[in-house]
């Protein structure tokens, strides 16, 4: 599926048992709803291993760092997890500054975090 | 020299990314601040710019007034009322996203202050370039 908005791309695909969510874009306050939104709708719909690939975000705030620890309870109510595929430099500063990467399960790669669920 | 450019808008959200464009535009034409520091002063707008909006309600306007000189870059944000409670607290501040914006805004510039007059308050962001130019910017010959 793909979103609609201007700034913001959202793409959704299944791999090994994990929902990959791949975000292209600018996360920030105008943005932050529809990603929001979408994660609740994964959960809703019953995935409980959601994979968020950042690789292709050009700027995150803190706005966007909220609606990834949201998702992360969420799911985790459900006894699930989300995790974060990124390397971008940018991304992980941020994540580093906020405490997030002692939160977050951060893989290099889609392939390397299906792959280390170990549902393929 | 100084530069000045001023840039007014909505206090709405599909205007922050004009705002942060503007700022990292403006940084980016004088030597001196590398890639990462202007990304990271588009951060700090992006925040400041989204605290007021949240205190506002999508109402009234965002005064930046970009102030560049040859050895800083000063961002002043000026909003109407409290503007910018959830970056500057006067109490504790909430969970998540309140105390991610107050350590993003705390380690991305080099200075941060909460200017605050009747009935307005202004933030004022300061990133230190890194040599001194040549005064008017561009790239070397």
């Amino acid at each position: 599926m793909k979103g609609t908005h201007v700034d913001l791309g959202l793409d959704v695909k299944e791999r090994n048992g994990w929902a990959v969510l791949s975000v292209q874009g600018e996360v920030d306050v105008y943005t932050a709803p529809q990603f929001r939104e979408q994660l609740i709708q994964l959960v809703d719909q019953g995935q409980r291993s959601i994979l968020v690939d950042l690789e292709g975000v050009e700027f995150l705030d803190s706005t966007g760092l909220g609606v990834l620890v949201g998702g992360l309870k969420r799911v985790r109510s459900h006894d699930g997890d989300l995790a974060l595929v990124c390397t971008q430099r940018r991304i992980l500063k941020v994540l580093e500054i906020t405490g997030l990467t002692k939160v977050f399960t951060i893989h290099e790669s889609v392939d390397a975090a299906v792959g280390a669920n170990g549902k393929g | 020299m100084d530069r000045v450019v001023e840039l007014e808008i909505p206090a709405r959200p599909e205007f922050v990314g004009i705002a942060r464009m503007a700022v990292g535009a403006l940084a980016g034409i004088r030597p001196g601040l590398a890639y990462e520091r202007i990304d990271d002063l588009r951060i700090v707008v992006s925040e400041a710019c989204t605290s007021a909006i949240e205190v506002l309600g999508r109402e009234g306007r965002l005064r930046l007034r970009c102030i560049d000189g040859p050895k800083t870059l000063e961002v002043r944000i000026e909003a109407p009322g409290a503007a910018f409670e959830s970056a500057f607290p006067t109490g504790h501040p909430g969970p998540d996203v309140d105390s991610f914006r107050i350590s993003l805004i705390r380690a991305l510039v080099d200075d941060a202050e909460l200017r605050s007059s009747p009935g307005r308050t202004e933030l004022c962001l300061v990133v230190h370039r890194e040599a001194a130019s040549d005064g008017d910017g561009g790239l070397p010959a």
